[in-house]
């Protein structure tokens, strides 16, 4: 993934409280309640119904609540409020009623008016807790914590540590919260899933966890809801399939259950059975925005054209599916066999590769929820869904190595049967990144600099926790670094067999401790120390001088303005030394380039873009001015290379494949030179009868003439008159 | 057919004036004033490569005034024969009370109605208006007549942000890939499909919400379409009217050999133009085959007269 962001969850987050023999029903709804609690399902829905029809609001909108009459039950509990209004207890239970009803913000705002009335409430506590457990928020756990310090005997609280534990990788504190959970009510049966969920990952399905929940529950498929959630933010969909089933096979009426069985189900492309299950769910009102978007997703398929071939299915949407192609097939293909030669393995079915133009489809594809603007692929099994060039303005992404980046993943997580961390692959797959171009992979940014200088860094043992639950803003694209620098620095001390020994470790159940200690020989903890003092030399220049770059950047600009163009040469020059790997907006090369410029030193402005290239830099009229640059000069080589990588950025630009044919067809790669302008002809330019020449040219080039004579003609149909193309169809007429 | 109407006001023009009145209106920033100022400087310079027969005047700045912009179209009204051509091109904001479309200004703006008034009193037939401002759709009724291309940046007067049509329509005076048609000329029609294009090709590449649409209208109708052409009866006239020629060659005087040549090519070209028009009918295999035959002979016959 990358990079990183897991789904929301889950039934435990929903907050149905548990009863035991031993702790009699006391509220208004709790007779109701120990009924479902131990799968009476139907007495408890006659009871809910029963409860519904009380005068009291509070125990109506309770009763109501129970039957999953949500307007109803939101109708009295507004009346209860009234009703009540010094009663953080129905404030309370009205926000467990949003946060289940998917409106977590509205459930914060009725937890913390709660927690107004009475500052001790510890089940609102828990409701914030739950609600940033569900945006995995760091703060979850410190919230569970006080709803605990107020209540002690809020065994739910320690469910939700546990819960949260074994999210963050911790199975050891997860089960001690469990059986916290337990000791303060023997029939926590969330905790006993968590404790189930353990055995199942560590491949025991039979847990006699589960046996215990359905002694107390016969129809608790919640718990293997929980499992399968834990199975797939550990990336083993189709195990996290399987549980799913498992728990709709209890309780068909698991409709958060039966949704993300649909949502998991087209993350592996079996849109079919994703749509029935999906529709199931709307059809019975369960329209939480992951189905409801889903299933718009899927509305949406029709779209698309699937290219299969040997090893490959490409889905493209069809309005870019002929431009893109010819360059995504032969990369895919180019990567694929790079990675079966390094990791000495073969896939065990085609990959498909899913490219969405609209963003938003992309991380509903993924995710089932949009705004997850940070995302650009995911990778499920063999299945990689990523965005497409078009879905980003130019300059932000480059398609080649997050699909590079994504393909490592499909590598590692096979060969590892999905048991390795996240930390491992997603580094590796920075690190590939990094492999296939030294270009690509992940910068050194001021957030990482800054990190760098807090010594916020995880030990690699807790490098996990970077992904799932930042503890700081940066702190996912932090870990990706770190992580990519991680095996960097393998690759470069112990060589890529300890890779693959390390990934062969994961496949073999063992902990990252293990695996360190078995590839590379020592300790994790005189690993992280290595690792430190070798990342230490790379960045401490940059780290130290960082202060002296901002200062040196900041001067330049105020030179350049004011027309001091030799003083902001130097300080830009200076400053790009301190800080070589800054390629983003405003970077000193771009300045240094202006100021080449202006003092028409070419030459060396080329050189310092192409250093700026090489670097990593991105932007897309700063590339095409270098390629305009080297064209200048002669230099068509290069001027071939900017124009390569400007088609992984920015593949929509009609003036870089229009340029690139040209240099192309000069330099006597006439193959080349069709695709470049088969790809102008496919943007549909303004000039179409131009394009249409162009490509006629490319192809006759390549001793293609008959489709070169098709080309001419399309050129004339759109302008009869066009002489260079007049004389063309003559020439391939005779 | 959409050639021989070319043909026809092609002549028309090379007989007549064309008149050009470019006015870059208020920026009310800096950037803007920059902006618009060097949109219609650009403007001028393009339009008066088409040599001594095109009549520029451009306003901008200080010198846009309302005062200023009525004494300019007032002096082509007085000089203007039936024959002549004349452009307005308006660059700046707009604004739209529900009511009237105002041009902005220093001083009084200027209404979609005063342009109208002003415009009606010109008596070249053919006339085009260009209006490249935010709101400017909302111009469209007042403007709108028979003869009168009416191009505007924005669908309504509901579009409001400032627009960036006017840049691509700078750039449809240069490109020469504006000429989608290469006779040598670049039509209204030309470069409304240029910089329409080029307008969406911005907003989809930046990720941006579209907050322009350009419409174009010539059948003197007030609802202007995007897409002009046959099927919706827009966009005849507007290819018919030149506004760059950078290849305008020196009349030859022809023998009657070349002169054949000439009635032969034009005779193809319409046969062309008639086989086009018939695609959607025929079968995809004789249509090529009778393209092809026909592109072929006119090749040949060009290659003839250029000998």
């Amino acid at each position: 993934m990358k990079p990183a962001i897991c789904t929301l969850a889950f039934l435990i987050l929903a907050g149905r409280t548990a009863w035991s023999a031993a702790d009699p029903p006391v509220g208004p709804s709790d007779q109701c309640q120990n009924l479902q609690h131990h799968g009476q399902l139907a007495q408890a829905q006659a009871c809910f119904q029963t409860l519904s029809q009380n005068q009291n609001p509070f125990q109506s909108a309770e009763g109501y609540f129970g039957l999953g009459l949500y307007d109803q039950a939101n109708d009295q509990f507004r009346l209860a409020v009234k009703e009540q209004p010094k009663s953080a207890q129905v404030r309370s239970e009205w926000g467990r009623l949003y946060l289940e009803h998917y409106q977590p913000g509205d459930a914060a705002k009725l937890f913390e008016e709660a927690l107004e009335i009475d500052p001790s409430d510890a089940p609102a506590y828990l409701g914030l807790a739950r609600v940033a457990a569900g945006r995995f928020d760091s703060k979850a756990t410190t919230l569970a914590q006080e709803a605990l310090k107020h209540d002690p005997k809020l065994f739910e609280a320690h469910e939700l540590l546990a819960y949260l534990a074994l999210e963050d990788g911790d199975a050891k504190l997860a089960s001690e919260e469990s059986q916290k959970a337990l000791a303060a009510n023997s029939e926590a049966l969330d905790g006993m899933a968590v404790l189930a969920s353990i055995d199942w990952l560590n491949g025991l399905p039979q847990s006699q966890w589960m046996d215990r929940i359905l002694k107390i529950n016969p129809v608790y498929g919640e718990a293997y809801a929980t499992g399968a959630h834990f199975f797939e933010i550990n990336r083993r969909y189709d195990e996290a399939i399987q549980y799913y089933r498992k728990a709709l096979a209890l309780n068909g009426k698991l409709w958060p259950a039966r949704s993300q069985l649909g949502v998991n189900l087209m993350r592996l492309g079996n849109e079919t059975e994703a749509k029935q299950e999906l529709e199931r769910c709307y059809e019975a009102h369960y329209r939480d925005p992951e189905t409801v978007n889903s299933l718009r997703l899927l509305d949406t398929l029709g779209d698309y054209e699937t290219f299969k071939s040997g090893s490959v299915e490409i889905v493209l949407q069809k309005k870019e599916a002929a431009l893109l192609r010819p360059y995504i097939e032969p990369e895919l293909r180019r990567a694929l066999a790079t990675y079966e030669r390094k990791y000495k393995m073969k896939l065990p079915g085609p990959v498909r590769l899913e490219v969405y133009p609209n963003h938003e489809d992309f991380v509903v594809r993924t995710l089932g929820l949009p705004g997850q603007g940070g995302l650009l692929g995911v990778t499920f099994g063999l299945v990689v869904a990523m965005d497409s060039p078009s879905a980003r303005p130019p300059g932000e992404f480059n398609w080649a190595s997050t699909m590079w980046h994504e393909l490592s993943h499909v590598y590692v997580l096979t060969a590892t049967h999905h048991l390795v961390p996240r930390w491992f692959t997603e580094g590796l797959a920075v690190h590939e990144e990094g492999a296939a171009s030294p270009d690509w992979g992940d910068r050194l940014t001021p957030e990482i600099i800054s990190a760098l200088q807090k010594k916020q860094l995880l030990p690699v043992l807790q490098l996990d926790r970077g992904f799932v639950r930042p503890q700081y803003a940066s702190q996912v694209l932090v870990s990706y670094y770190q992580a990519g620098k991680i095996c960097d620095f393998i690759s470069e001390k112990w060589g890529d067999d300890a890779i693959l020994g390390m990934i062969h470790s994961y496949a073999a159940r063992k902990t990252t401790a293990e695996a360190i200690q078995d590839n590379l020989h020592e300790s994790a903890a005189a690993f992280d120390k290595e690792f430190c003092a070798w990342l230490e030399q790379k960045t401490g220049s940059t780290v130290r001088h960082f202060d002296d770059w901002k200062r040196g950047m900041k001067a330049a600009y105020t030179d350049i303005q004011s027309g001091k163009k030799d003083d902001a040469l130097h300080e830009a020059l200076a400053a790009r030394d301190f800080y070589p790997d800054y390629v983003a907006n405003g970077s000193a090369y771009e300045l240094i380039a202006t100021a080449l410029l202006a003092k028409n030193d070419k030459t060396g402005a080329i050189q310092n873009l192409e250093h700026y290239r090489d670097s990593g830099g991105t932007n897309v009229e700063t590339l095409k001015k270098l390629a305009t640059l080297e064209h200048e000069a002669s230099s068509n080589k290069q001027a071939a290379r900017t124009l390569a990588k400007l088609n992984c950025i920015y593949p929509e630009d009609e003036a870089i494949h229009r340029t690139f044919s040209s240099i192309l067809l000069a330099g006597g790669d006439a193959n080349d030179a069709v695709r470049e302008a088969q790809a102008v002809v496919d943007l549909h330019p303004a000039d179409q009868a131009d394009s249409h020449y162009q490509l006629a040219m490319a192809l006759r080039a390549a001793h293609r003439p008959s489709e070169a004579k098709d080309q001419v003609v399309l050129a004339l149909e759109a302008a009869p008159d066009f002489k260079p193309a007049q004389q063309l169809l003559l020439q391939l007429s005779q | 057919m959409r050639l021989l109407l070319l043909l026809a006001a092609a002549a028309v023009s090379a007989s007549g004036a064309n008149y050009f009145v470019t006015i870059a209106g208020l920026g009310g920033t800096p950037e803007y004033e920059a902006q618009f100022a060097k949109w219609a400087s650009d403007l001028d310079h393009e339009l008066k490569s088409n040599g001594p027969a095109a009549r520029v005047t451009t306003l901008s700045g200080n010198a846009a005034t309302r005062q200023q912009i009525e004494r300019a179209l007032i002096t082509i009204a007085s000089e203007a024969r039936p024959e002549d051509s004349v452009a307005l091109l308006l660059i700046g904001h707009g604004s739209f009370d529900g009511t009237d479309y105002k041009f902005n200004v220093p001083g009084p703006d200027v209404t979609a109605r005063d342009f109208a008034r002003l415009l009606n009193a010109i008596p070249a037939k053919r006339q085009l208006v260009v209006n490249m401002t935010s709101c400017s759709g909302a111009s469209l009724p007042a403007l709108a007549r028979k003869d009168r291309i009416v191009i505007t940046a924005t669908k309504s007067g509901t579009e409001k942000n400032a627009t960036v049509f006017a840049r691509y329509w700078v750039d449809a005076l240069k490109d020469p890939a504006a000429d989608a048609d290469k006779n040598g000329t670049v039509s209204a029609l030309e470069a409304f499909r240029y910089a329409e294009g080029k307008t969406n090709t911005y907003f989809e590449s930046e990720k941006l919400l579209a907050t322009e649409h350009a419409m174009l209208s010539d059948s003197g109708s007030a609802k202007a379409v995007h897409d002009p052409k046959p099927e919706n009866g827009q966009g005849l006239i507007a290819a018919a009217f030149p506004l760059m020629r950078p290849e305008t060659g020196v009349a030859r005087n022809l023998g009657p050999e070349k002169r054949n040549l000439v009635t032969r090519k034009q005779n193809l070209e319409a046969e062309i133009d008639r086989l086009k028009y018939r695609k959607a009918a025929m079968p995809a295999d004789d249509y090529r085959q009778q393209l092809t035959a026909l592109l072929l002979e006119l090749a040949k016959t060009q290659a003839e007269i250029d000998r």
